[in-house]
């Protein structure tokens, strides 16, 4: 072998080794912020309705609320694909106090008129959405508007959508009910939290991640921060510049709050977040990409992003990135559900019809259930910075929530009061063979990978 | 597309497996540096790469399918759904229908169905003698060789899905092969004298960062782009085979290789090939032909699973209870050594390159630093 060669791999290999000492903590900073953190997403303030707020959830950022605290989440239509369902912009609410019986067989290939799990306890739309009503004297203000439901009564609107409180939801801020999260396709028409606007400029935007509120240009691409610059003061010139290009202000831009303008050279001015300039990197060829972060240094820039998960879980990598798994690496992850009846209730929770995961876990069999899907079991002295994931109690027949008290009853994680999972085909660490494993690739009865970073696909946001 | 800048290999995170494949690749570097003044014009550094632009199970197909499926194709989801839950006024559930046929998908069972599937009833196929054995369940191929091993095309030849050129999964899969960079499949030719006879090289695997480079219309894949190779995530899609090269065709011993292979929206599966095998025809522009394998049966039928719903399946009569069934019965290989029972099944799978560019990760270093080298002698300058 040459000696060429020969330092050539030398010098791999050292940079190899210096880098992989730094893997976990590395990406962990990446992932979540410190619980010391006062990071929160600043919002563009409208007038509201007497009565109703402003909440802030960890993951969905300000999100409205009504005098109680619960989170207004609204319903807006989506197609399926045999048709349409969920509420028309500036049109009256079809969550009725009906009890659904059969399924609409707009979901393909299965056809309509089958009569649906559980029907002798099956709630009705507004049993587990309450409208969000509107009081005989109210006004409409702003993008608040009124409409008139089928009984008479008035409830409010946010944007042409009619607006619902959710039953999970219990404390001020919670957000079970639904996620701002962009949905797969063919996944149910969800109900999504409605908040303000985030205080950006028009040349920026923000998108939902699974770890957080990131920042993007209007073309969707990731920004970046950098070390190397010091508050308010670009230092990336030069060569730098041919990797990392600035967010560039207009001329008639104004500094507002956290966003500030330091001009580079004369008449060329750069946008600053909480003091950082802001720049996209052209080498990104994946929209919201998590991959400048890769370089020292350089960060994606968050509103708010969410904090750690319990300390015992760990980052694996996978083959499209990094996956959250648990204390051996084996990954984590979520059920999704929901069914095709003309409300679209949610099967994915513990309170709701266990067929459907029963039926895809187990093939009906719940012992099998527990075999192929175990549920991550929260260990006795196990805690969690971030208030996402909470310790539950579960009947592993059942499915249904449990007391500690009873007898067969597990100590499990959930994930915003859902349980987690891992896989038995999962063989080794990383491995996320379970992933899509379901109806329509998971998103419609099934299980998905939690995703910390995708880098070809677009799971992680 | 923009261009990726070249992230400097300092500030890659890597998992400790990435330093052994590195090593690999440093060395043929080393080795590559060494033999720069080779004679061959369609080579560089005795090196050839391919990037991969169309993939399908292999199927052979006669007009109308009269010869391996003279009974017809076989039923899908919609169809067999009609059978076991008929219109005749009973006042079906969703849980002993849709969610019991769901249940069969991803657990299934291996009694018998109330209604008939077609295995492909011709003796030749597409494929390659893997066991070196000519057995009376081998098929022989189209060019008169016996000993084609390939039961999966007995399994799955008479579903619609998987025929040429508008089956669905057929069209499908190479389509999602082609536009995700997460299929990006390359091989590197190494230690190549001479691309029509040579009795030692080397084929590796790897997983590309890049798109397919078309011509001007868009619809044809052509020679001469640039794949640089996934070192952070795609570590699990490197392998070698030894092979030889003889009046331009090359075959490589056989090994156990991960293939990226997604079909569909956000999924990730990989194809876990055994004993796998190539026999392509090498031109400076690009390889074309065949891989035989074996697959395990749960392997390949989750793939097939997760990777293309029930909804999806349906567009071709793709029954995934029955093929599972036909795939337990057609396995032959890799018996279960309590069991006897085999687990693997043959298969071929039609493969074709388009000659690209291997870009490794310290050739990227190395093209950064001369960048920054000429920058910072143009400064002094």
């Amino acid at each position: 072998m040459e000696l060429r060669g020969v330092s050539k791999l030398l010098k791999t290999t050292a940079i190899l080794v210096t880098s992989i000492a730094f893997v976990a903590q590395a990406n962990a900073d990446e992932y979540w912020q410190s619980a010391d953190s006062t990071a929160a997403e600043v919002y563009v303030e409208e007038p509201m309705p007497p009565g109703f707020r402003v909440e802030r959830n960890e993951l969905e950022g300000p999100v409205f609320a009504d005098a109680k605290g619960r989170t207004l989440y609204s319903w807006p239509l989506e197609r399926l694909r045999n048709g349409d369902l969920g509420d028309r912009q500036n049109d009256a609410s079809t969550c009725t106090d009906e009890v659904q019986t059969v399924n609409t067989g707009l979901m393909s290939p299965y056809p309509g008129g089958l009569e649906l799990p559980d029907l002798e306890t099956r709630p009705s739309c507004v049993d587990v959405w309450p409208p969000v009503l509107a009081a005989a004297d109210s006004e409409p203000l702003g993008k608040w508007t009124i409409t008139e439901r089928e009984d008479g009564s008035k409830q409010w609107s946010y944007d042409g959508y009619p607006l619902y409180t959710s039953i999970l939801d219990i404390n001020p801020g919670d957000v079970l009910g639904g996620s701002k999260f962009r949905e797969g396709a063919d996944s149910p028409v969800v109900r999504k939290p409605v908040g303000p606007s985030p205080l950006v400029p028009p040349e920026l935007a923000v998108t939902v991640m699974f770890t957080g509120r990131m920042l993007v240009n209007h073309e969707n691409y990731s920004a970046y921060s950098w070390d190397g610059d010091a508050p308010n003061k670009s230092n990336c010139h030069d060569s730098c510049l041919k990797t990392w290009e600035p967010v560039l202000a207009p001329e008639t831009a104004q500094a507002q709050g956290e966003w500030t303008i330091i001009e580079r050279s004369p008449g060329i001015k750069q946008w600053a977040f909480r003091e950082k300039p802001l720049y996209t990197r052209p080498g990104d060829t994946r929209l919201r990409s998590l991959a400048g972060s890769d370089s020292d240094g350089w960060h994606n820039v968050y509103t708010q992003q969410v904090l750690a998960p319990p300390k015992e879980f760990t980052i694996q990598d996978a083959r499209i990135g990094h996956v959250l798994a648990d204390s051996e690496g084996m990954a984590i992850y979520v059920y999704n559900c929901g069914d095709d009846a003309q409300d679209q209730l949610a099967c994915d929770h513990p309170d709701s019809p266990q067929a459907y995961r029963l039926a895809i876990c187990g093939g009906g069999d719940p012992d099998k259930c527990l075999k192929t899907w175990p549920y991550v079991l929260a260990p006795e002295v196990s805690s969690s910075e971030s208030s996402l994931w909470t310790v539950e109690y579960i009947d592993p027949k059942t499915g249904r929530w449990a007391s500690p008290e009873q007898s067969g009853a597990l100590r499990i994680w959930a994930y915003r009061g859902r349980p987690v999972y891992t896989f038995s085909g999962d063989q080794r660490p990383g491995e996320t063979r379970g992933d899509a494993w379901g109806e329509f690739y998971g998103a419609r009865n099934g299980f998905k990978a939690f995703w910390l970073r995708d880098d070809f696909l677009g799971n992680a946001g | 597309m923009r261009h990726d800048p070249l992230v400097k290999m300092s500030t890659q995170k890597f998992a400790p497996a990435a330093l052994a494949a590195a090593t690999i690749l440093a060395t043929c570097g080393a080795n590559a540096a060494a033999a720069e003044d080779s004679d061959s014009l369609e080579l560089k550094n005795r090196s050839i790469g391919y990037v991969l632009t169309m993939r399908h199970w292999a199927i052979y197909q006669t007009p109308e399918a009269k010869e391996e499926c003279p009974q017809g194709f076989n039923d899908g989801p919609r169809e067999q759904f009609k059978l076991l839950y008929p219109e005749d006024g009973t006042n079906w559930t969703l849980l002993e229908t849709q969610l019991e046929r769901e249940s069969e998908v991803w657990h299934p069972g291996t009694e018998k169905e109330p209604y008939p599937f077609y295995e492909v009833e011709g003796t030749t196929s597409i494929g390659l003698n893997l066991d070196g054995q000519v057995d009376a369940i081998d098929f022989i191929s189209p060019e008169g060789d016996e000993g084609i091993d390939n039961q999966l095309y007995r399994a799955i030849g008479c579903i619609a899905n998987f025929r040429g050129p508008d089956g669905t999964a057929y069209h499908f899969e190479n389509n999602y092969m082609q536009r995700y960079n997460y299929n990006r499949f390359v091989i590197e030719i190494t230690g190549v004298d001479d691309l029509v006879n040579d009795d030692q090289v080397t084929l590796t695997t790897y997983r590309g960062l890049d798109g397919l480079l078309t011509d001007a219309s868009g619809r044809d894949f052509i020679p001469g782009g640039t794949q640089r190779i996934d070192m952070r995530w795609g570590k699990e899609f490197i392998q070698s085979f030894k092979g030889k090269i003889v009046d331009g065709v090359l075959t490589t011993e056989a090994a156990d290789l991960n293939m990226p292979w997604s079909v569909t929206f956000k999924t990730s599966p990989v194809m876990y090939l055994k004993d796998a095998r190539f026999q392509l025809k090498l031109t400076p522009d690009g390889a074309e032909g065949l891989m035989g394998t074996y697959v395990d049966v749960h392997d390949w039928y989750y793939h097939a699973t997760v990777g293309w719903s029930t909804h999806h399946q349906s567009y071709g009569q793709e029954s995934s209870p029955s093929m599972y069934r036909a795939l337990r019965r057609l396995a032959d290989a890799y018996p279960d050594p309590e069991t006897g029972e085999n687990t693997a099944i043959s298969g071929a799978v039609d493969v074709k390159f388009s000659r690209a560019f291997v870009v490794h990760p310290d050739q990227e270093i190395a093209a950064d630093d001369a960048e920054m080298e000429a920058e910072v002698a143009s400064t002094r300058d």
